[in-house]
């Protein structure tokens, strides 16, 4: 019943007592909750008081909670693939608004998933071993960090970073929102103990070419980018288990908005350059002068249509920290801080934007799909450069003196980030973003197996973020790896080899690059552990060689059969 | 035409009493608590804001900081603690001096001390203007009739003079006004007729105050007194300034008492004394918002008024109970009050008695040229909305 979310569209009741007048139907039974504990308890007696060999439960999709209905089989000693879900909720209770025909519709669902479930065999899931080496490309906050819980552990970590330091991004500011921690104390610590651990394997100037295998058993090569490429002593071989990738952000080009004019205007620089001029200690014009008018601009590259739809996230507060940094320095400086909408979502930025506003920041705001245009000031006026924008709180156009102009330049998705996607075959989003299995209940995880992904490569987030991604990824490493052996869903296909004319077209076309060739008999095989059971094998064997296991012509013709055959 | 932001301005207006406004985030809570702010007039939220960015142009035309009464209420709700109320107020300082044309309003608001010393040096003034002229024909010991010291036709000829000062500062500074509203800030025509319908607006304003208790027309619990004290004090002051302009002989006349006159002035005096006691007991107690922050210039007021009273009443029954050489010294030292106390009206807060009757008419006048202009757009197709 989900609850009231199934019942109050689909009559439940009226759908177990049809399902008890089936043939081969032993019990049927409504439940409020039946995935709660009582719920799958009440599976478990049933199952062995019942003596039942089959089990179907309607309830909402499986990628909810077919696992959790599979263990219930399991504690009743029966195997776990015996069992099938029809969906009623998201098929039926949430997408229709007549009960009468949500009904029927529910019970043609139940009926093809009995149909099926009475061809479904037992299958056995299969273990591999976990070699406990694990690859980490990228060396900023995320890859230090997952790479140091790792390896504290006990376990080899190969960590490869393109640059000659480590650091990433992070290395590249001075102090951190909210709390202004410095970046640098946050960092020191961390690439101390990198470089000190026995375990961690550092490959800096390097890059990861190529990555093959799968869960447990990948092995990879790191390139150095010192030599050439045709150096072969400069690549490095090595056996993991497991991969993360976190490869960080570059920042938006903001010569890209030409009302901004950056790169023409010298006074209009970027966060970045900001930041540089932060840690020399001294934040001037180019012509050396005491900025007395600061403007910040935010959303550069962010939030619009033209470049980047979403938001960048660390921004706002890094505006922030920019105008109590500016007026720390300059006490005499005004900061004007213009922008779309304040993100202060996270843990303590409230409380730095109001103390931002005691500071007498002048906050103006502008609409979004909006723009300011910064121009240069007559000689008559007081700064260097006009910024007219729309004020969108006080309904009036207005003009913001500036002399020192910063854009806040957004995150972007690195120019390498698809070969890198390539290479540890993982997909990307529109805007280059690495996707997570499940972006609320996975977000570390990948689509595939041992591949795990932490940090701003999968969307723009700020450190604490990032780092807890980065721990996330690790410990679920390190449960792998405790475990030493894995287990691979049983959901895999099959090559009958009697029946296999070696075309190869299935090769060429699995997404997993799952399946070889056997070339001393002349037939295609499928590597279990890298099939995901997708079915696209199955789907273009011309000579029909490939069975996907639980997903046989016979179980999904019956099911078929199901829908069509009521009513 | 875009307007040059001014991040300056705001600093400057807390020598007004403008401290918090920089805390709004203008989430407009303010203007949907206010009992008077409207879609025509929407304030305290839009006067912060020109505040906060520092567009002078705008603000010195607008009349939304007159229309306010200071219940309260906007900065007992302010989330941000940003005390809408009081910025209010601060505007309505910085307003008087935008309005006055010698810079002094300006100076007292800014400074304290340069508000004092002008006051001393006034009373000094008028003191030695008052004991010179005493001396030199009078004789001490005689309060009226033959030989005063201070006969009445001549404090009647030097009421009128101090009278004839305050007209004048009050009447350029409320054209200054009418320029800045009604020419700079209206970008519409008024027709003439609108002046003359709407000319009601000020005896009715002035003389009911009915804003200032419409205040209370939002709240659970409606609080009256503020208003009914203020009113006490208002007509107070007229009738006061009424007897002192016209009737002065039959005032100082005695030592019987004119009933016809004298009625008038005890009436007054109740008012002045309940208002001036009640506001001093509120700016020390604190228990409504809008007597929690005191500017420099509200204490040297009610101090002043204070004295004015006091002394007021002494000469009153000094001279009924034969005592004139008494009566005369009190009458110098209330003198010495009044005079600094009356000149400094257009450049204080205490300009508000003419420009709040003022920017309630010229609201209205605002008001119904506006809605003349919308109807004359909507009739005529060819205007571009």
């Amino acid at each position: 019943m989900c609850g009231t979310n199934i019942a109050k569209i689909v009559d439940v009741e009226a759908v177990a007592k049809f399902v008890s007048d089936l043939p081969n139907v032993v019990l049927a039974k409504t439940y409020k909750y039946m995935c709660s504990n009582p719920g799958q308890e009440m599976i478990t007696q049933d199952i062995k008081e019942n003596k039942l060999n089959r089990v179907v439960v309607a309830a909402c999709s499986p990628n909810m909670h077919e696992r959790t209905f599979r263990n219930a089989l399991r504690s009743a000693g029966l195997n776990q693939y015996l069992f099938e879900m029809a969906n009623i909720r998201e098929q039926c209770s949430w997408v229709h608004t007549d009960p009468g025909e949500a009904t029927e519709k529910a019970k043609t669902l139940v009926y093809a998933a009995i149909c099926r479930v009475e061809l479904h065999e037992e299958l056995e899931s299969m273990s591999v071993d976990m070699c406990p080496n694990v690859l980490i490309i990228g060396g900023g906050i995320a890859g230090m960090t997952a790479a140091l819980e790792i390896a504290d552990a006990g376990n080899n970590v190969y960590l490869v970073e393109k640059n000659n330091h480590l650091g990433g991004n992070l290395a590249r500011i001075d102090l951190t929102a909210p709390y202004l921690y410095s970046a640098r104390d946050l960092l020191t610590e961390k690439i101390t103990r990198t470089s000190n651990n026995k375990k961690i394997h550092l490959y800096l100037q390097s890059k990861v070419t190529e990555v093959t295998g799968f869960i447990g058993n990948f092995k990879a090569t790191i390139n150095s980018l010192n030599g050439t490429s045709s150096d072969k002593s400069k690549s490095i071989n090595v056996e993991i288990g497991n991969v993360v990738v976190c490869t960080g952000y570059k920042e938006f080009d903001a010569s890209r908005i030409v009302h901004y004019g950056y790169g023409k205007l010298p006074n209009v620089i970027t966060s970045f350059e900001l930041e540089k001029m932060i840690r020399t200690g001294r934040i001037e014009t180019k012509e050396g002068k005491i900025p007395k008018y600061v403007a910040i601009i935010h959303c550069v590259g962010s939030r619009s249509q033209e470049f980047h739809t979403y938001c960048s996230r660390v921004c706002c507060m890094t505006a922030l920290k920019y105008a109590h940094e500016i007026k720390s320095a300059n006490p005499e400086s005004y900061i004007s801080d213009i922008y779309i909408d304040m993100h202060a979502f996270g843990k303590g930025h409230e409380d730095f934007y109001r103390r931002s506003s005691e500071a007498k920041t002048l906050f103006l705001m502008y609409e979004k799909g909006d723009r300011p245009v910064i121009h240069k000031a007559a000689p008559k006026d007081d700064c260097e450069m006009l910024i007219e924008v729309n004020e969108k709180l006080s309904g009036e156009v207005i003009e913001i003196p500036a002399d020192l102009v910063i854009l806040m330049v957004g995150m972007e998705a690195r120019e390498d980030s698809r070969e890198v996607a390539r290479i540890v075959n993982i997909s990307q989003d529109k805007e280059g973003w690495f996707i997570e299995s499940h972006p609320k209940l996975e977000p570390v995880a990948t689509t595939t197996d041992g591949i795990f992904i932490a940090g701003t490569c999968v969307a723009p987030k700020d450190i604490p973020d990032t780092v807890a991604q980065a721990r996330a990824a690790a410990a679920r490493i390190l449960a792998r790896i405790a475990k030493e052996k894995i287990e691979v869903d049983a959901l895999y296909s099959e090559v009958n080899e009697n029946l296999c004319s070696g075309c190869r077209l299935c090769n060429t076309l699995c997404p997993y690059s799952a399946i070889e060739f056997l070339e001393d008999k002349k037939v295609s095989h499928i590597i279990s552990a890298l099939c995901k059971g997708c079915g696209v094998c199955v789907a273009s064997c011309p000579s029909t060689a490939i069975k996907g296991r639980h997903f046989t012509d016979q179980q999904v013709l019956a099911q078929i059969d199901g829908l069509f055959g009521v009513i | 035409m875009s307007i040059r932001v001014n991040p300056m301005f705001i600093d400057d207006l807390v020598r007004y009493g403008a401290e918090d406004v920089q805390l709004c985030y203008q989430c407009g809570d303010c203007s949907t608590v206010c009992p008077h702010a409207d879609e025509v007039y929407k304030f305290p939220r839009k006067s912060m804001r020109l505040l906060q960015m520092g567009l002078e142009q705008k603000l010195e035309t607008t009349l939304e900081p007159w229309l306010c009464y200071y219940c309260g209420q906007c900065s007992e709700q302010c989330p941000r603690e940003a005390d809408p109320g009081e910025t209010m107020m601060s505007l309505r300082r910085w307003l008087i001096s935008r309005y006055d044309f010698t810079g002094i309003a300006r100076q007292f608001f800014r400074s304290r001390t340069t508000e004092i010393i002008a006051i001393l040096i006034t009373a000094v003034l008028t003191g030695t203007f008052l004991l010179i002229y005493g001396f030199s024909g009078g004789n001490i010991n005689v309060y009226d009739g033959e030989g005063a010291f201070l006969p009445s036709p001549f404090i009647h000829k030097f009421d009128l003079s101090v009278g004839a000062i305050l007209v004048v500062f009050l009447v350029i500074n409320a054209i200054r006004m009418w320029y800045l509203v009604m020419i700079k800030g209206t970008p519409f025509d008024v027709p003439w007729w609108i002046y003359i319908k709407q000319f009601y607006q000020l005896p009715w304003h002035f003389f009911t105050q009915k804003r200032y208790a419409e205040c209370e027309k939002k709240r659970e619990h409606a609080v009256y007194m503020p208003w009914i004290i203020h009113l006490g004090l208002m007509l107070g002051y007229v009738t006061m300034l009424i007897l002192v302009m016209v009737y002065i002989e039959q005032l100082q006349a005695g030592p019987e008492i004119r009933w016809q006159v004298h009625i008038f002035g005890y009436l007054a005096t109740i008012g002045l004394s309940i208002g001036t006691i009640y506001f001093i007991r509120s700016r020390f107690k604190k228990h409504y918002i809008q007597y929690k922050k005191s500017h420099g210039t509200d204490w040297v007021f009610v101090v002043l008024l204070f004295i004015i009273v006091v002394t007021g009443i002494a000469q009153h029954i000094f001279h009924r109970t034969g005592l004139p050489e008494m009566a005369n010294t009190t009458y110098v030292v209330h003198l010495m009050s009044v005079v600094p106390w009356l000149l400094r009206m257009p450049f204080s807060k205490w300009a508000h008695l003419i420009y709040r009757p003022l920017a309630m008419y010229f609201a209205a006048i605002r008001r119904d040229a506006l809605v003349r202009q919308f109807s004359i757009i909507n009739s005529n197709p060819l205007v571009v909305k």
